[in-house]
Formats: C-alpha cells, structure tokens, sequence
C-alpha cells in the first residue's frame, strides 16, 4: 500500500520522502515539514501528544492494531486506515531527518539534536521490529514493506557501530528471532521465504574476531539461543544405507588424497632409518593414518634382509585391553613353552627382562593405531606402553588422531616415549576408527545404539512368541496413548516442527503442569521418555484383559525379555511405583506400533 | 654413529662420580657399625624430573654389580599405601636374581611353607630370602620422595627400622627440592631412625654445557652445529626442563638429518675419493651459493683459470673440495679453541655479565663476535684497564689452554710479567696500567657555561708504565688472534657441508603442533590437498573459504567454528546439506550419510560431545587457536 503511493509520485518537484507522503495525507503536511527541519525531540513528542493519545495511551493496543493494519490492508475501510496510519507516516518523518543533518547543523550548529534523533530513530525502530516481530504470523506478505527495511538499516548501522548493544531492545530481539548459528553462514542458497527473513533479521556476528575473544562471544551469557528444530530420526541414516551410501559416493579429492599418501610414503626409509637409530615415531595430523601405516609395515618387511618381526596393535578397538597388547607381544618374544603371568604388570617385566637378557634380540617393531584412542588412555597402560617404547630392542612406530594427544604423557613418560613427530596429514577418512552411525546415535542420544534402532526390535519381535509381540504392542500403544496430548510441546517426541511453536523450548515449564515437565527434563538426552511410560499395574491389568497372559508370573517373565534385549526400560516414579516404556522417539514408536498392528 | 655415543659417554661419566660415591657410602656401611640407625642416602638430583629416572636406572645397575646387596627401587605410583609399598617391594627384591630356573623357584617356595602361610606383604619373607641369600644388605630407592605421602613414608620408615635388626636395609630418597624440605615432610620419630649423607648430582644444565662442549671441541669432529640450531636447542632445555638425555638425542638427531637428507655429507667421509663420488654431487656442488660466492672471490683475485677448472673439470673441483673442506673445519676447530679462550678469559676478568660456553659459541658461530660487537669491545677494554695480579692469573690459564698459535707468545709473556713482578717484589699493590681508572683523574672545568670533563692521566710510576707497555703486548696479540679466528663461518666455501643449520626439522620433530596442524587442514584444506576445486576465492591468505568442494568433513568443521557454544544438529545438518547440495547433484540420503561420518569423525577428534541440554543438541569443545 505504502510503497506504491511512494511509488506513484517519484517525478514530484521535492523528491524527498516525506515531501511523498505530504500529498497523501493533506493536512499533515505543515507541521510534518516543519517538524523536519527543526526535529528537535520536544516538538515531537508535543506532535505524537497531538496527534494520538489515544495510540501512547495504551501501546498493547496500538500493537495489535497496526498489527491488524498490516496484515489486512484492504478489509479496513478506507478512512479507519488513514486515522490508524497516521502515527507510522511520522514516524516516517523522524527516520528521515538524518538525511537533513547537514541543513540542521547550519541552522542549529548543535549535534546533538541529530544524536538525540538517531537514538530516538533506533529505539522506534527497534520498537517497529518488535511489533513486526509480534505480528510476524498474520502478515508475512508485508514484510518486506519499506518502513521495516529503513528501520533494519537504521538498526543495523546501530549494531555495527557499538560493540556492546545496551539495552532491553537487542534482548527482546534475540529471544524473538532465535539465534540459529549455523545458519549464519556464507552464500548460503535461500531455500524458503521464512529463513531468508529470518537470517536478514539476525545479528550479524562479529567477524574476524582473535581467538579468545572468539571463545568469549560464543560463550556469552544468553548466546547460546538455538533453534529447538531437532532431526527426524527417520532421517539418519541406519548402517544398511550409510554403507550403501557411502560406497555410491565417489570423493572428488581421491587424486589429492592418494597424492598425499605417495608423499608420506617417500618417507619411509627416513622412518625406517630413525627407527634404527633408536627413536620412536609418532604420526599425527588429520586423517586415519592406518592405511599409511600398514604400506609401512609391508615396505619394512620387503625391504629389509631379514624381515624384522611387526606386531601391530589396533588401539582403536573399543575392547583391547593392556594385556592384550602384552600377550601379543609375549607371543612374539617369549618362547612358547614358557608359562606367561597373568597380571599385565608381571608380564611387561617379564617381556623386559627376557629382551634385556637375550643375547642379540631381533628387533620388534610395535605399530599401534590410534595411540590415544580411548581403550589405551588410562595412565597405566600409556606407562606400561612408554616403558616398553623405551626399551632398545622394541621399535615404536604409533599414530595419534586427536588434536590434544601430547597431554597424554607427562615428562618423564614423554623421556621414555623418546618420540621423533611428524606431521602426516592424509585427508583419508577414519572408516576403520569410527562406526559413524553408532557414534552419530549415540552423540544425538538416539537409543539405537543398544539393539541396532527400530529394526533391531523388530527382528527381535519377530523371534518372539505371539504374546509378547502383543504385549509390546499394548506397551508401545500405551505409551503413545500417553505422550499425545503434550506433543506440541514436546521437543523429544515430536518430529515435524511445528509451526504454532514459538522457536524456544524454554518456557515450556510455564505452560504444562510442573511435575512431568520436570520429569521430562531429564531423560531428554538419552532420547527415552519417562514422562510418557506406563505404570506397571495398568500395563499388567491390560495384559490381562487382551489374553496375553494370565498370570503375573508369566507377565514378568515376558517383561524380561525385553529387558534383556534393552527393549523396555523400567524405573521407579515420583510416587514409588514402577513404570515401564520402551526407549524411542514418538516418530519411531509410531513405526514399531504400525509394523506391529499391520 | 660415533657422534651420538660421544655424548653418553659424557652422560654416564657425569653420572658416574656420584654414583660411585653413593655406591661407597653404601658398601661402607654394615649393620653394626651404624648401631641401630638406618643408614639413608640422600641423593638430591635436582628440579629436572625427567632425567631421575635414567639417573636411578643407572645407580641400580652399579648397586647390583655387587652380588652380595640388593637395590630395590620404589616410585609413588606403586605405593599408594603401605601394604602395597611392602608388596611390591618384597616381590622386587625376591625376583630379583634371573639365574633362577623356575623350577629351582618353585623348590624355594615348597620349602617356605613348610613354615606358617606368609602374607606377601610380611617382611618375613624378605628376611627369609635374605638369610637364604646371605645378603649383605637390601638397598630400597625412593626415587621421587616428594611424591610419596609423607605419612605413609614415615610409617615405611619406622617399620624398615623395626626390622633393621634382621633384615640390613639402606634407603636411598632421591630428592628433587632440598633436604630441608624432605625432613619437613618427616616427623620427628621417623627422622630418628635416620641417618643418612647426602649427595648432589650433577645439576642437568651443568651436563648439558658438558655434554654440548664434547660435541664441537674435538679433533675428530666432522660437522658442527650452526648458531640458530645450537640456539633453539639450549633454549629449548631451559624452557622445557626435559632431561638431558632428550637434549642428546636432539643432537644425534640433528647429525642425523644431516647426514642422511644432506648428499654432500659423503665429502666428509675420510676416505672418500674422486671415483666413489657420483657426478650429479659435483653439480650440487656447485650450485652452492656458498660456491657462488668463492667464484667470485676468485675472479676478483684474478684466478679466472681456477674458476674455470672449478666448472667444468670435476677431477679440479674434487681437489678444491677436499682442500677447502680441510680448512673450513681448522677455522671451525680454531672458533671452537678461541671460544674456549674467550671464555677463559672472560672468566678472570671481574664485573663481566655472565655467559656461558655454549652462549659464546652460538654468538661466534653467528658471526656476532667481531671486533666491533660490544661483547668483544667490552672485554678487550677489560683486558687493558686489568692490573697485574689478576693478569698473572690469567695468563696461567691460558697457557694451560695449550692453543697451538698463541701459547709460545703467551708463555714469552708470561716470563715477562714474571720478571717484571720479580723487580717489584717490595711493593704490596699489584701493577697497575696506565688505562686503569686509578690512573686516571677527572678534571672538571667550566668553559663557556658548559662543564667540560677532561680526563687526565696522572703520572704512572716505572714500573706501571712498564707493566703498560707490557699489556699492551698482550692487547695485541689476542686482539689480532681473535679478529684472525673470529669470522663468520657463513662466509667459507662449502660451510652447507660441514655447518649444519637447519631448525625447521627439529621443530616439527621435536615440538610438533598437532593441534595447529588438524585445525589447519579442516579450516583450509587446499594448504594439503592442493586440488583445483577448492582454490580459496579471493587470492586466499589466511582466511579460509567454505566451498561445497571440500571435503566433507571440513565443511562441517567451519560450520562448527561459526556456531555458539551450542549447536542444533538439526541446523547444522541443514547448513551443511544446503553447501554440500548447492547444485543439486546429490541425493539427500548420500549428503546424510557424509554428514554422520562428518559428524562422528568430529566426535572422535574431541571437537564435540552430546549434551543433556536440549534434544538434538551437542555441545561445543574446543576453540579453534586457543
């Protein structure tokens, strides 16, 4: 509406804006001219006393009105709208002094009237945004109306200038529009309407900012507002399709990779040759280095006379164990008649003192992958590790993942280790290292690392006898039944966002009764929902009544299966009684029910 | 690699004195010469923790050439109570003889139990081997006191005293403090079983300057050191207390990467003659800038025939290799020697700033001493305004030098002075020169409104002027020796073959920078990767670009740096897949599947972990460059 009439009269002799709106509404025009030139901040406010009492009398209403005003131009009769329009075209006016600052320098010679109209004209705009914000629903059309975009601007330059933004205003717009961070990016595509606004409308953040003021900014007190948009677990991916997936995908920097890899390679008699001269190796840098690695052990075995013995170790490997290392090296080392002790202390002397004694031992060279995975950090294995590193007659060839690996060894360790670094940077993916699909559930708190995710139950189901499919069904049911009415709430059990939620998982507690929001709270992260389980009576009485089983002898025996396959999760309430649910997300609970009804 | 033993040599010898005291203060003593003390050997080695260890290896190892005593050694981390303390240390010393068959062992125990079950952790059962063994005394190590509960230490001692009478105990404490502080953390009672001598090892910088004089103050040396190498190295030592032996290996390292990344390392082999030389090395030879600039020196000289032969007859240039080999090392030789002497000297003359060795090395090596550099300016300024008595001295030391160009000349002198001090036998004060401040008196007068100082030499007795004129001597000569020995060695032909210099392999060998080094490769992969398609746009220097070229997960780590303390994996997964999708040529499901492994990988590097704050939320870890 508005824009067209300033669109209308872009070849009238003043061109200014508010010279624009002047002949639209005929009698504002004296005092709207007036007031520009002088803009002095008591005149205004005289002006808004003037012209609508009625609107600072109560701001709630004047809100809901230009509100309404926004959203349905055209459903209000013509009149109405121009009484209601009024305050917005001076409100225009005000953002346009700046543009008249030089003429008021030369007739004021005071800067601080343009400072007073710049606060004012920041503080309205922030006020504009709000109420933009608050009406955002109805009227999404208007949006992108001119007003808004000047009092963006307006803000923005506000934003840009100070480093610290006083004041209630940046708060209320923060909680308003949630601060996603990883939307923030560069050059992103605009996918739909709602995040293009919604990023304009975010805080640019500091760029280019040293590291520690980097940490301070990201860690600040209420900034760390995100979004409570949350991944449909449908949506990851389960091991079937990730292998699948991944072995479709054919990575562009396979060249540059394996270029890489011959680059390291070309040092592998410099390696060989620090490891002769009594030094141990350690690789580290960004990619799985166990490919590297193993082309080593091979180039060592083929080059050399006589092969030297290569025990290698996969430190990755979530079950090793110290003595596992130590057997596999008293393997090697002690004759196999000897009776090996069982204490991995016990046997490490005994490995040391059977290379110390023997005459002229062969060298043992010790590859171990990922010397800083989690099965080998404690500090006893590390010392058990070093002390055999440190050993003559055992070479020592590990690499290291993680960027914070030397805070593994204290000084003396670190003496022992006797280690030459370098840098082995491959770009090669950790697909030996890490179980991405286990990890990535676990990291999310999706309960499908403990029987393999829905299809896990369901291969489970399928071997069990009829009733307890039927009890799991009544059990699954049940629990739907339970977490329904509070799904919009929900951020656990809810998969499609939606669009009523007002972007912030925080008040939640204010709207629903006390007690299961708190109970909810807690189990939020491991993905079960003890707020939705099932009291164990009511779960055994409907046993009863569907024939499932008729006594709670062969109830519980049922039950345990469950448990025993982590199918079913149990715990004690509030009130002392027990309570049964199954640990799964609504939308998957949904899956099971329909799999297990069709 | 004779270079490398060179210095454990020096190690074991530093070690070896104390060792060989503490090994006579406990074969001194016996049970009942000590009544009924414990005899205790204090042994302070000082802060650098780290070269304990090796330290106490080594005194275990002579402790145990005698086979009538036996050393236990006991760290914190096996003695967390008493009863473990007594364990472990019953189960060493019992262990300790290798001859033993197993069977022989098992015996051993049969006959044991014939008496009452042992616990094992009674000390019965040390005092039952040690009669079986006859063993003259059993020697426990505590090789980190400061470690250990200072309770627990009182109660090990008071029981070992208790048992003094049966079993010969000598302890050993290694102490990285001070004694005061080990007899603070005693309580009385447990001091009283004490009576102990102390030793001091060799502090670990003092080996250091040891060991680093053995490396380049020797007639057999090939190759030395450069300043900024030497540089790092010392530094390094001081600001990391590592223990000396990682300094060693340092050195071998660096003589290492010499000889095997450096080609022209074989001229230095003794015997190495023209045919066993590859001709591509003469090539390399000559692409030397050092090279570069002994040919133009040549022509300068009118010597164009010998440039000439240089280029192009290999045979020539051989000749002039091994010829300038020879002499760069006698200047390196003489470097060392004049340091040596500069050190010497430097030690006599008084209110000099103190420096050490291997400090004056790194700055004649650098070229930095020259005649002009305040260093030298300074003490030959010293040297004239020295009186007699303390130049006596120093000349005594110099003399014991034994440097082959200066010693005659310095020995004439020192007749000299000696006839010169003889005919001033009856005066008390030594001889002064005529530079000496005592010679000297300030005049001060007032010209023209400013005050002039003028400085007046008063009268100089015979025999001072004659002890000038003698010091001025002694001036010239060493003034001409160092301005002779003092160059730079940068300037000599061939100094890349027998100088080594290169600090970049050490530090990333020795202090690498892991974490540098993966934040770098996720937040600018084309630094490693070097492909065409994720060439940074705007000439790229330091500020790394997202492009859906890169490898996955480096888009998804850039975007991790951008976010909040907090991070929904929900957005994330939407800013990664509208980067990673940007044209549309992927499948959602396969952009999915290299968001989990992106996702997992970042998990498993420590970047991110889960968090309990919200659903689908992770929790940032690490900053990048903090």
């Amino acid at each position: 509406m508005k824009r067209s009439r300033l669109d209308d009269t872009p070849d009238e002799p003043a061109t200014t804006p508010k010279k624009a709106r002047t002949d639209s509404y005929g009698s504002d025009d004296e005092i709207a001219t007036l007031q520009s030139t002088q803009a002095t901040p008591s005149k205004r406010q005289t002006r808004s006393i003037l012209k609508d009492t009625p609107r600072k009398a109560n701001g709630a209403t004047s809100v809901a009105v230009n509100g309404i005003a926004n959203g349905l131009p055209n459903a209000v009769p013509n009149g109405l709208a121009k009484g209601d329009e009024t305050p917005r075209s001076q409100r225009k006016v005000l953002f346009s002094t700046p543009t008249h600052t030089r003429e008021e320098d030369k007739i004021n010679g005071t800067p601080t009237v343009v400072r007073n109209a710049d606060r004012s004209a920041r503080r309205k705009s922030a006020r504009r945004l709000l109420e933009r914000n608050i009406s955002d629903n109805l009227s999404d059309e208007e949006d992108l109306d001119g007003e808004d975009v000047l009092a963006r601007q307006i803000w923005d330059e506000d934003e840009g200038s100070e480093d610290e933004v006083p004041g209630i205003a940046e708060e209320d717009l923060d909680a308003v529009v949630p601060d996603t961070p990883s939307k923030r990016g560069r050059g992103r595509p605009k996918k739909d309407p709602t995040q293009i606004k919604r990023r304009k409308r975010s805080p640019t953040p500091p760029q280019n900012l040293p590291p520690h003021e980097q940490y301070f900014f990201q860690n600040r007190p209420g900034g760390t507002k995100t979004s409570s948009n949350t991944l449909s677990s449908l949506s990851l991916l389960n091991h079937e399709d990730y292998f699948a997936q991944l072995k479709a995908y054919t990575d562009p920097h396979a060249d540059a990779k394996g270029f890489l890899q011959d680059l390291h390679a070309r040092s592998f008699d410099q390696w060989a040759f620090e490891l002769r001269s009594g030094f141990n190796i350690c690789l580290y840098g960004w990619g799985s280095k166990r490919e590297l690695v193993m082309k080593f052990a091979g180039n060592l075995h083929h080059t050399l006379d006589t092969p030297p013995k290569i025990v290698v170790v996969n430190g990755y490997t979530s079950t090793l164990t110290l003595r596992d290392i130590l057997s596999t090296l008293a393997s090697q080392i002690v004759p196999k008649s000897a009776k090996l002790p069982a204490q991995p202390p016990a046997l490490l002397d005994l490995l040391l003192s059977t290379l110390s004694t023997s005459s002229s031992p062969a060298p043992l060279t010790l590859l171990i992958h990922s010397l800083d995975a989690p099965p080998l950090r404690r500090l006893s294995t590390q010392a058990a590790i070093a002390r055999l590193a440190a050993h003559p007659a055992i070479r020592l060839l590990a690499t290291d993942d993680t960027p914070t690996f030397p805070l593994l060894w204290d000084l003396s360790l670190r003496a022992q280790l006797n280690f030459l670094f370098h840098d082995c940077t491959t770009f090669a993916d950790h697909s030996v290292e890490v179980d991405a699909v286990e990890e990535v559930n676990s990291l999310l708190g999706r309960s499908g690392r403990r029987i393999g995710g829905r299809d896990g139950v369901g291969y489970v189901l399928r071997s069990l006898p009829e009733n307890a499919r039927s009890l799991f069904r009544i059990l699954v049911a049940e629990q739907l039944a339970a977490s329904e009415p509070e799904s919009s709430h929900n951020a656990n059990g809810d998969a499609a966002p939606d669009p009523n939620r007002d972007g912030d998982g925080v008040d939640d507690g204010m709207r629903e009764p006390p007690t299961p929001s708190r109970r909810r709270r807690t189990p939020a992260a491991d993905g079960a929902d003890a707020a939705t389980a099932v009291e164990y009576r009511l779960l055994y009485h409907k046993a009863v009544e569907e024939f499932v089983c008729s006594s709670e002898m062969a109830f519980r025996t049922l039950l345990k299966e469950f448990h025993d396959h982590q199918m079913v999760e149990t715990r004690r309430d509030g009130l002392g009684a027990e309570v049964l649910w199954v640990p799964f997300r609504r939308d998957e609970l949904e899956a099971l029910l329909e799999e297990l009804v069709g | 690699m004779s270079a490398s033993s060179r210095p454990q040599e020096v190690l074991s010898k530093v070690d070896a004195a104390t060792v060989e005291s503490i090994r006579a203060f406990v074969t001194s003593t016996s049970i009942g010469q000590l009544g009924l003390k414990l005899p205790t050997g204090l042994v302070v080695a000082g802060p650098s923790i780290a070269s304990h260890g090796q330290f106490f290896e080594n005194l275990a190892k002579a402790l145990a050439t005698d086979a009538r005593s036996t050393c236990v050694k006991l760290t914190s981390d096996e003695a967390t109570n008493l009863k473990n303390l007594l364990k472990t240390l019953i189960k060493k010393a019992t262990s300790r003889n290798p001859d033993l068959d197993e069977d022989e062992d098992e015996d051993r125990d049969l006959v044991r139990r014939k008496g009452p079950k042992l616990l094992n952790y009674d000390l019965q059962i040390l005092y039952n081997w040690s009669k079986e063994q006859s063993t003259d005394r059993v020697i426990v190590a505590f090789q980190d006191s400061e470690a250990f509960d200072g309770a627990l230490l009182a109660e090990t001692v008071e029981l070992l005293h208790s048992w003094l009478d049966r079993i010969p105990f000598v302890l050993l404490f290694g102490i990285a403090t001070s004694i005061e502080n080990f007899h603070d953390k005693l309580p009385r009672s447990a001091i009283r079983c004490l009576e102990g001598a102390q030793f001091d090892v060799v502090r670990a910088d003092e080996v250091l300057e040891q060991v680093f004089q053995k490396t380049i103050d020797n007639d057999n040396i090939p190759i030395w050191l450069g300043p900024s190498l030497c540089g790092m190295l010392l530094d390094r030592q001081k600001d990391h207390i590592q223990s000396v032996r990682a300094s060693v290996d340092a050195l071998k390292y660096a003589y290492m990467s010499h000889f095997f990344a450096n080609p022209l390392s074989m001229f230095l082999q003794k015997d190495v003659t023209f045919k066993n030389v590859p001709k591509d090395h003469f090539e390399a030879i000559r692409n030397l800038p050092s090279f570069r600039r002994y040919a133009e020196d040549c022509l300068e000289l009118g010597e164009g025939e010998l440039v000439r032969s240089m280029l192009q007859d290999d045979q020539s240039l051989f000749e002039q290799i091994t010829q300038n080999l020879t002499s760069g090392q006698q200047v390196m030789h003489q470097i060392v020697n004049t340091v040596e002497l500069l050190f010497v000297i430097r030690n006599h003359i008084p209110r000099i700033a103190d420096l050490s060795r291997s400090a004056l090395y790194v700055k004649a090596v650098a070229g930095e001493l020259d005649m002009q550099s305040p260093i030298m300016r300074d003490l030959l300024l010293s040297v004239k305004k020295s009186s007699s008595d303390v130049l006596s001295a120093l000349l005594e030391d110099v003399v014991a030098l034994d440097n082959k160009k200066l010693s005659s000349a310095v020995m004439k002198l020192q007749a000299q002075l000696k006839r010169l001090l003889d005919s001033s036998q009856g005066t008390s004060t030594p001889l002064r020169s005529e530079h000496h401040l005592h010679h000297s008196t300030l005049r001060t007068t007032v010209v023209a409104q400013k005050v002039e100082l003028r400085k007046q030499k008063s009268n100089l007795s015979k025999k001072d002027s004659a002890y000038s004129e003698f010091l001025k001597q002694f001036y010239d000569l060493i003034e001409i020796y160092f301005s002779d020995t003092l160059i730079n060695p940068k300037d000599l032909f061939l100094h890349e073959v027998f100088l080594y210099d290169l600090k970049s392999p050490h530090r990333d060998v020795f202090m690498p920078k892991p974490r540098f080094a993966i934040e770098r490769a996720l937040s600018a992969p084309h630094d490693y990767l070097d492909c065409e398609c994720c060439v940074p746009a705007g000439g790229g220097l330091d500020e790394a670009t997202l492009s859906s070229t890169q490898p996955a997960t480096a888009i998804l780590y850039q975007l991790y740096l951008e976010s909040g303390s907090l991070i929904n994996v929900s957005d994330l997964w939407s800013a990664f897949n509208a980067i990673l999708n940007d044209d549309g040529d992927f499948d959602e499901a396969q952009v999915m599947a290299l968001f989990q492994r992106s996702l997992a990988e970042l998990k498993y590097m420590g970047f991110i972990k889960s968090s309990r704050k919200k659903a689908d939320h992770v929790a940032k870890v690490a900053w990048k460059g903090l």
